[in-house]
């Protein structure tokens, strides 16, 4: 039997956390599992809202037709006051619930249906909440207003467009990017400072700046258009899928000097990967709702059990609004079909099972990019399990053709920066309010842009000592 | 071999051809002790047979051996020249520069060889088509070795150039008849031309080829390293002693083709029609019109066609698509012209 105790920092810090290990071994060896078959692994989430039950298992299947093992995994943060004998039995028992969706890779659950929903829906989410997204954010704001950060990036970009224009190298137009824009404040913090310092460089570069906001929500988008209209003439805002930028910027290839992005890419579809016993699995997923909450949401707004999935399918498809106007028996106003919203997304959780791979190669990371440069992360480091960061490196790897020559992408997020973090914390999938979030895999990042001639940093948020927040920051090497 | 000894408009590609994804990894794997250096020895033979032949059926004038030895546009060149020291052998991965430098002068005189004369044999053996055989000029190799033997920086460029100039000698007594020097940092040092152009001077001394110069604003990971225009090439270009400047047109478009009027460059241009950062296969359409255009500044017994620099980073099917394309485009324009029927 394997153990993976991965929270090691909360195992020497968190007594609880401890005194859980005795109790879930006796658990485990009084199932009736064959140990020589199982895998027992051990997280602290600390999501408090996340998809997981406190204890669930997942089916390990083999190619060579060997039969399936199983590994049982446990929060530790809510393994203290259970009956840690019958979760592991029920764990082990066929899974009941009614599924919202066949099994799928991470990156095509319905949960991403529910996340696209929360920002294009959001004023209503904001409304029944009665708070701004920021708020849930961790810190309760987006990492990215700070004048003397501003400041900083705006000097060196004088520097290099002095040197390009000393060899008549400069563009006519000066383009700067800000991809998920959140209120405005970062761009209005910006461009307010770029205005000052122009004055005083004396270049009149302000008039020859492009500043482009991206968002894939037009709601963000048009507020922080408005939070920018004393630089209405330089700004422009387009709706952007974060995944494709590509296809709304394709036009500023090779053109942008800075591409800003700050909380966007921890919000993207991902899947995950695993290495076990030196094979390597997809783990696929299934959104569900345990028995008793798909009773009682049914009870609630006056729908069949089995209705339910057709409801929800309906709801994610066309929004509340619609949903409102096309059942007004179910719901009498837009705020009932949010409840029904806010009800099914507070309960919705994830199975998971772990599908062997045929080989990295015919595993598709993005259109463009396959899992063989996984290689050097996945392979001979033991076992592990990692994010893919599927719509992040979409993004990303989108992103890079954008820059010029001496370009760069600053970026804020949540990063891993170290492939062993992996093997020591649980980084994804959480729930914020209403979006999903996971960690990005940074050395993933690290590794596909320096294929693509780039060198990546992370280094610490200074703006806000001892957040999680990483600054990763990408341009050209060589 | 004169170009003009081949066709009117002959085409030719500028040097690297597309290096596949699974020879990607073999060059990689190489370095990281998983396959033997003779092994990818004859992996790079295949490769390069199957490159010439597929130049050839694109109805390529000019054949190059794609420069599929070589893990990048410098490493090839450094590694065999005696005096460049490079501390650490080892790559992450095989398309990663060395890290070099020279701690003394280099060492003079013909008794080694870099092995470009042999390279070029096998290539010959290969085809019956003119062959061009490229390297990396003295300029560029300079901007990638830390310098602490010469006082002058100019002097450590003109030693490589002594150098190449051995290597050229012996390529052209190997049957080299079209040599290339390529000059892809040059763009980003454009006040330094003078120096390039005086080094180039140097290798092409008393070797009797045809001599072309190719000058880009890098490719190097399928992106420009620099950006601007081919002002600071002129006039300094003409005291090069070559027989033509290959240049990129396609991906930059032909506004520079002016400077060709401007300054009375009288001769040849290979001109840059195919857009080697984008994978987009042109119309044979769109590369007529691009030398038509051409044509308008350059006769057409001055003129060979080429992409815009190497395919290295084009998909195979793409690279070989786009050859055939400006080979159709070649032929439409060819057509268009007295004597110039495709044979």
């Amino acid at each position: 039997m394997d153990v993976d105790l991965r929270p090691v920092k909360k195992l020497r810090e968190s007594a609880a956390a401890r005194s859980a290990l005795g109790p879930i071994m006796e658990a485990v060896c009084a199932s009736p599992a064959d140990l020589a078959r199982l895998r027992v692994v051990c997280d602290w989430i600390q999501y408090k809202q996340n998809f997981r039950e406190p204890v669930v298992s997942r089916p390990v299947a083999h190619t060579d037709n060997t039969g399936t093992d199983v590994e049982i995994a446990f929060d530790l943060r809510r393994c203290t006051d259970i009956d840690l004998t019958a979760h592991v039995k029920q764990a082990l028992q066929e899974q009941p619930g009614l599924a919202l969706e066949p099994w799928v890779p991470g990156r095509d659950s319905c949960v991403w249906r529910f996340n696209q929903l929360y920002w294009q829906a959001l004023s209503h989410w904001e409304a029944a909440t009665g708070r701004e997204y920021e708020q849930s954010l961790p810190g309760g704001e987006s990492d990215a207003r700070n004048t003397e950060a501003a400041r900083e990036l705006i000097l060196e970009l004088f520097w290099i467009w002095d040197e390009l224009d000393a060899r008549r190298a400069l563009p006519e137009e000066l383009y700067v990017l800000e991809l998920g824009v959140g209120n405005g404040n970062q761009a209005r913090t910006w461009l307010d400072e770029f205005v000052q310092l122009d004055r005083r460089h004396g270049r009149e570069y302000y008039h020859r700046l492009r500043y482009l906001m991206g968002d894939y929500s037009p709601h963000v988008l048009e507020r922080a258009h408005r939070a920018v209209a004393h630089h209405a003439d330089r700004v422009s805002a387009l709706v952007v899928e974060a995944t494709r930028p590509s296809v709304t910027l394709g036009f500023l290839a090779g053109k942008a000097f800075l591409v800003y992005i700050s909380n966007v890419y921890d919000n993207l579809p991902t899947d995950e990967l695993a290495c076990i016993h030196g094979r390597t699995y997809q783990v696929e997923t299934q959104a569900f709702l345990t028995e008793d909450d798909a009773a009682r949401i049914a009870a609630r707004f006056g729908a069949g059990r089995e209705d339910l999935v057709k409801l929800i399918d309906r709801l994610l498809r066309i929004g509340p609004d619609l949903l409102s106007e096309s059942s007004p028996g179910q719901f009498a106003d837009p705020g009932q079909a949010v409840e029904f919203w806010r009800a099914t997304w507070e309960a919705l959780r994830l199975r998971e099972r772990y599908a062997p791979l045929q080989g990295l190669d015919s595993y598709q990371i993005t259109p463009s990019l396959t899992g063989e440069i996984l290689r050097p992360l996945v392979e001979g480091h033991g076992d592990v399990r990692m994010h893919v960061s599927n719509g992040a490196l979409g993004s990303f790897t989108g992103t890079l053709p954008l820059l010029h020559p001496f370009g760069r992408i600053q970026c804020h997020d949540l990063f891993l920066t170290r492939r062993h973090q992996y093997r020591t914390g649980f980084y994804g999938p959480g729930k914020y309010d209403g979006s999903v979030v996971n960690w990005v895999n940074g050395p993933l990042l690290q590794l596909v842009a320096s294929r693509r001639g780039f060198g990546v940093e992370y280094t610490p948020f200074r703006q806000r000592p001892g957040s999680n927040i990483t600054t990763m920051t990408a341009q050209a090497r060589d | 071999m004169e170009p003009k000894d081949t066709v009117l408009l002959p085409t030719t590609v500028v040097g690297s051809y597309s290096v596949p994804e699974w020879l990607e990894r073999l060059k990689t794997e190489y370095y990281q002790r998983r396959i033997s250096a003779q092994h990818l020895a004859e992996i790079h033979e295949v490769a390069i047979k199957a490159a010439v032949k597929d130049q050839e059926l694109a109805g390529i004038d000019i054949v190059s051996d794609g420069e599929l030895r070589r893990d990048n546009d410098v490493d090839y060149f450094l590694a065999r020249i005696p005096g460049v020291h490079i501390p650490q052998r080892a790559k992450t991965d095989y398309f990663d520069y060395y890290e070099t430098e020279v701690t003394r002068p280099l060492p003079e005189g013909p008794e080694t060889s870099l092995g470009l004369a042999e390279d070029f044999l096998f290539t010959r053996q290969l085809t019956q088509k003119p062959i061009k055989f490229s390297f990396t000029g003295p300029f560029s190799l300079s901007r990638r070795i830390r310098d602490d033997a010469y006082k002058e920086p100019g002097e450590l460029v003109r030693a490589l150039a002594r150098r190449l100039n051995t290597e050229a000698r012996q390529l052209a007594e190997a049957g080299a008849g079209l040599l290339q020097i390529d000059e892809p940092f040059l763009a980003g040092y454009p006040e330094q031309v003078e120096l390039a152009v005086e080094a180039v001077n140097i290798v092409t001394e008393d070797v009797p080829v045809t001599w072309a110069l190719h000058v880009c604003y890098g490719n190097r990971y399928a992106r420009p390293s620099w950006e601007g225009h081919y002002d600071f090439l002129f006039p300094a270009v003409k005291a090069a002693r070559v027989d033509q400047v290959v240049l990129e047109f396609a991906r930059k478009g032909l506004d520079d083709l002016r400077l060709i009027r401007q300054h009375g460059w009288d001769k040849w241009l290979g001109l840059g029609v195919i857009d080697v950062k984008n994978p987009e296969i042109e119309a044979a359409e769109l590369v007529a019109s691009r030398i038509r255009r051409a044509l308008e500044y350059v006769p057409a017994d001055r003129l060979m066609i080429n992409p815009d620099c190497g395919l290295r980073h084009l998909a195979p099917e793409v690279a070989r698509q786009k050859l055939r394309a400006m080979v159709a485009g070649v032929a439409l324009v060819r057509a268009e012209l007295p004597g110039g029927e495709t044979p």
